[in-house]
Formats: structure tokens, C-alpha cells, sequence
């Protein structure tokens, strides 16, 4: 996933000498390629994320493409003001990468895990919220990110999670969920985020065949009709995210669901707390009550009470 | 033709401030002379156009002094008469704050260090281009309190932006008092050169002045990016406003509005 991002990053920026790559002084051995192959267009502009944001909206304004890239701790959470301000307010092709979301820094502790940045970032008005769970899904992330000339967050959690899809989605459109197991009417359906979509393929995979199971690469927009279709059509969904309960993916289906299509919902993602302890990012998920023994006994356990 | 009369611009932002009851009046008044002086002798809009691709970027970082800023661009015939007398009513386009939708107004401002970085990466943009654009960011003394215009101000001298001009106005007051009371700013072109910038210290509301440290710091062979300290007035040009911090939140009445316009039909121009 991370060598599609680089890959990605590199043919946009080839085909385009206004594509700039910006860093908080992050990404090391992600961005080697880049460098060599591009290095007019990548600019380190230090420890000094509110300064970067800032100033990829002014690149904008004179015609740049900026790729603003931090760790999702930082991009966006810190610099959430520049975003809303500089650059969604007036609607600046800047695209915000923030990388290890969720609990990709296990060992590191609360500083650099993220899993409010959907919720900060969804109530920005005409900002764009992505969050891909593969390398397919990365790629057409970037690419539709890169050609709506929208302002995009895009979230990129742990990466080394396997495919989820079998081919290239080029044809992806921003707000579709994907199918990535298809189910029955009137069973239960599992929509999922980033690296959790591997989480819900197999549970359903495992234990429940009949289920159907959706990757959700955007957070917003969001079709909000496929929902409602989905809904309609499920005996109940769960949905999962690593990512806070509250304002995350499950909040997005919750508030369409209740709406127009009302049906059990199972909110499966991080229980407003913070990490207490460290390991690795099994034993986080484990903490956290998402791994995937746990989400099985949750799911079982809904399905008993509804 | 735009003459830009410092004692015209405060008439207009009187005129305007009283139509609108509004505030930030002090904070308009102390970067008149700057901005009659860039509009007048430095900015480049070709074709008298707020929008050209090929302009200067004036970047108005301190967003509380968007009424001086409106003042010009109503002589450079950017907004309209309506615009003024009706402003701040219901479904107007003048905010009390810069806000970029407006053609003319590069920024949205008023939460203080944005306008900094963005005038930054303009600057950058210009440099990576190749043209000869220039960026004007005018921040307010109290500003430079926020963080990000010390992580740009490394960034400004580190990639050498010759094209790019911080204009700090020193009123020596924010909003809740004094900055030496409130948070010592110590010499700041002492602190800008430390960083790397070159510096210059003049008379904010002298207009040859500001019109020559311009020239001269344009002039400059140094790859350095440039800062101007203009020291000034809070409230300049209204004996009953000047140093004093409460016409940053006070509303003209009848009898203070007339005061205020008699105060600056005679001043020394």
C-alpha cells in the first residue's frame, strides 16, 4: 500500500511539474523514489506543520498541486485551523496525506495515534474525507483526489493488511462504497474503513457467508443512496472502523440510517479513550476491542440481543 | 486616478464603521499610510485588475484592519459606494474580517499567523515560477505572538525568499492591553535579522519614509527575505483614539462619529 502510494505520488508528479510534495520532516524511506525522481518538486519545510499547511494553500493559489504529508497525528489534527481556513474555505486543490492512523505507532503511545482525525476533519465544510484500505484503493484515492482539484483529507492507517479487492478501481467514483464480498438480501452486512476492511472480510468470510461486505474509502461524500439501499436490504450492519465511535465512519452511516432507512447498528471502533498501555499493534487492537476474536464476540453478541 | 489620501482612507473607514457599528477602528487607522503607500507606489495589479495572474500579492495577515484595506480598494474602484454604506447589513459581502472571497483581499483572516504562511507559499510559488511577483504580508505586533510566523520566518530564510516582505505594524497594543505588558516582544527587527531577514525600522505613518525602506529593501543584492517594522499609531489620525485600546472594540455614536470625522478633516495630511 505504501509502495502504491510512492508509485502514485511519483506518476502524478512526472506528469505534472505543478504537483509539490511537502513534508513535516516525515517519511524517510517513503519518499527516496520521489526524491530522486522528482527533487524540484519536494520540499521539506521542516518541523513546522501550521507553517506547511499554510503555505501549500498559498502554492495553491499560484497554481501548484500541493501533497501536504504528515503523520495523522499532525496532519490534521494540529494544523486543523490552516485546513478549515487556508485552504477548504476556499475550496484549494490541496491534498493532506496523514499517515499511520490509528494505531499504527503502538509502541509510541498517544502522541503519534490518531483516531479522531475522521471526526475533526468531516465537519470542515467542503473538505473531502478518504480513507483507503489497500493499495487499489490508494491509488484511486490519489488519482481522483489529484483530478477533482478538491480538497481532500486522506488517511492512510496500517498499511500491511493485504489487498481487499482483485483489481484496479480507476473507475471508482468519490462517495461509492465497495463491494468486496457479495451477500444476501435480509442477512447481515459489514461496512468497514482502512484497515479494518481486512478485519470484516474475514469474519464474514469465516462466519458469517451469507453476509455482504463493504469497503468505505470515502468518509465524505458519501453516496448516501447506496446506504440507504444497503440498509434497507440488511438485517442489521456493523460497522468498523479504528477510528473513535464517535464521529467516525459508523456516526456517517448512523445519521444516514436513522434517517431514511432505519436499521440495528453496531458501531464497532474505539470507545472514547485513549491507549493506556503499549505493544504491538496487535495488542492495541486487543486493548481496544479490535481484534478480530473480539469483534466476532461483539457481533455474535448484537445479533443475540437484536 | 486613485490619489490614496491618508485623510480620505480614515474618512471612509469613519463612514463605513459608523454605516456598519462596528469595531477594529484603531486597528484600521495605524496601517493607513502603509497600505496608501504600497497601493500607491508598489503593488502591481496589471490592468487594474484585483485578480491578474501576474500581480503582487498584498496579504493582509492582521485581518482586523480590513476596513483600511477596503478604503484603498474603493479608490482603485474594487468595491462599490454600496458596499460601504451598507455595510455589515444582513447578506452583505464585507466581512469585519479579510476573507478571500472578496477579489482584492488574497486571505481569510483574523485567527492571527495564517496570512504569514500563506503569503509565504505564494512567495514560494512566485520563486519556483520564475517571475518576478512580489508578496506583501502586513501582520500586526500583537500577531507575532502565534507560532507559525516564527516556523515561516525559518522557511523564509532558509529557502532565501528575496520576493517576500513582512510589513509588521507596531501599534504596541493587542487586544487585551499593551504588548509589553502582555507579551514582551522585545526588538523586533533584532529578531527577524537573528532569523535571517533584512530589517528595517521607520516611522509607520511617514509615507516618504515607508515609500524609501521599500525601495531600499527591493533594491537590496541580498537573497535574504525582507522585513519592515513600521512603528505606529493605534488609532492614528483621531487625537481621542490614539494609544488608546478601547477603539479596538468600540462602536462610533452620533456625537463620536462627527468628532472623529472633524478630528480628520484636520489633520496634517
Amino acid at each position: 500500500m505504501r509502495a502504491a502510494f510512492s508509485d502514485t505520488l511519483v506518476r502524478l508528479a512526472k506528469a505534472d511539474p505543478n504537483v509539490l510534495l511537502l513534508t513535516g520532516d516525515h517519511g524517510y524511506a517513503l519518499f527516496d523514489d520521489f526524491r530522486r525522481e522528482c527533487p524540484a518538486q519536494y520540499i521539506n519545510a521542516g518541523i513546522a506543520e501550521q507553517n506547511m499547511v499554510g503555505m501549500a494553500a498559498g502554492l495553491a493559489r499560484t497554481g501548484f498541486r500541493p501533497f501536504v504529508y504528515g503523520l495523522s497525528a499532525f496532519i490534521p489534527v494540529r494544523v486543523l485551523e490552516q485546513i478549515k481556513l487556508d485552504i477548504a474555505h476556499d475550496h484549494l486543490p490541496v491534498i493532506l496525506i496523514g499517515d499511520g492512523a490509528g494505531f499504527v505507532y503502538s509502541h509510541l503511545g498517544t502522541s503519534h495515534q490518531s483516531t479522531e482525525d475522521m471526526a475533526c476533519t468531516r465537519a470542515i465544510p467542503d473538505l473531502s474525507v478518504y480513507s483507503p484500505a489497500d493499495r487499489f484503493e490508494v491509488s484511486a484515492c490519489m488519482a481522483l483526489a489529484y483530478q477533482t482539484k478538491v480538497p481532500v483529507y486522506l488517511r492512510m492507517g496500517k498499511s500491511d493488511r493485504g489487498d481487499v479487492h482483485t483489481h484496479d478501481l480507476s473507475q471508482v467514483k468519490a462517495g461509492q462504497l465497495l463491494q468486496v464480498k457479495a451477500g444476501q438480501a435480509g442477512a447481515i452486512s459489514l461496512i468497514a474503513t482502512g484497515a479494518l476492511v481486512r478485519t470484516a472480510l474475514d469474519i464474514a468470510q469465516a462466519s458469517y457467508p451469507e453476509a455482504s461486505v463493504w469497503s468505505a474509502p470515502f468518509i465524505k461524500p458519501m453516496d448516501s443512496q447506496q446506504v440507504i439501499t444497503i440498509c434497507a436490504q440488511s438485517r442489521a450492519v456493523m460497522v468498523l472502523e479504528e477510528h473513535s465511535v464517535l464521529g467516525g465512519l459508523g456516526s456517517v452511516i448512523t445519521e444516514i440510517a436513522s434517517e431514511f432507512a432505519p436499521v440495528r447498528i453496531l458501531r464497532v471502533g474505539v470507545q472514547d479513550r485513549f491507549s493506556q498501555h503499549c505493544g504491538t499493534y496487535e495488542y492495541l487492537l486487543k486493548e481496544h476491542g479490535l481484534d478480530r476474536p473480539a469483534v466476532e464476540q461483539r457481533i455474535r453478541d448484537f445479533l443475540i440481543a437484536n | 486616478m486613485a490619489s490614496f489620501d491618508a485623510r480620505a482612507l480614515r474618512k471612509t473607514v469613519l463612514d463605513m464603521a459608523f454605516a456598519g457599528s462596528t469595531v477594529h477602528i484603531g486597528c484600521a487607522f495605524s496601517i493607513i499610510e502603509l497600505l496608501a503607500v504600497l497601493y500607491r507606489s508598489h503593488l502591481r495589479y496589471p490592468g487594474n485588475d484585483p485578480q491578474a495572474t501576474d500581480r503582487d500579492y498584498l496579504v493582509l495577515s492582521k485581518g482586523h484592519g480590513v476596513m483600511a484595506q477596503y478604503a484603498c480598494m474603493r479608490e482603485l474602484g474594487w468595491l462599490k459606494d454600496e458596499a460601504f454604506s451598507g455595510y455589515f447589513a444582513d447578506g452583505s459581502d464585507l466581512k469585519g474580517l479579510s476573507d478571500s472571497r472578496i477579489p482584492g483581499l488574497e486571505v481569510t483572516s483574523g485567527s492571527l499567523g495564517h496570512g504569514f504562511s500563506v503569503g509565504l507559499g505564494m512567495a514560494m510559488g512566485a520563486k519556483l515560477r520564475g517571475t518576478d511577483q512580489k508578496t506583501y504580508a502586513l501582520v500586526g505586533d500583537g500577531e507575532i505572538n502565534e507560532g507559525p510566523i516564527w516556523e515561516g520566518a525559518l522557511f523564509a530564510a532558509h529557502h532565501e525568499l528575496k520576493n517576500f516582505i513582512v510589513i509588521v505594524d507596531e501599534n504596541g497594543f493587542q487586544a487585551m492591553g499593551r504588548t509589553q505588558d502582555v507579551l514582551r516582544l522585545g526588538a523586533i527587527q533584532s529578531k527577524f535579522e537573528s532569523f535571517g531577514f533584512e530589517a528595517r525600522t521607520i516611522d509607520g505613518h511617514d509615507e516618504a519614509a515607508i515609500d524609501h525602506a521599500i525601495e531600499q529593501l527591493w533594491a537590496s543584492s541580498s537573497t535574504a527575505p525582507k522585513a519592515l517594522i513600521a512603528k505606529t499609531v493605534k488609532g492614528k489620525g483621531v487625537p481621542f483614539m490614539e494609544h488608546n485600546n478601547i477603539w479596538h472594540y468600540t462602536r462610533l455614536n452620533q456625537e463620536t462619529y462627527a468628532q472623529a470625522l472633524a478630528a480628520v478633516a484636520g489633520s496634517a495630511s
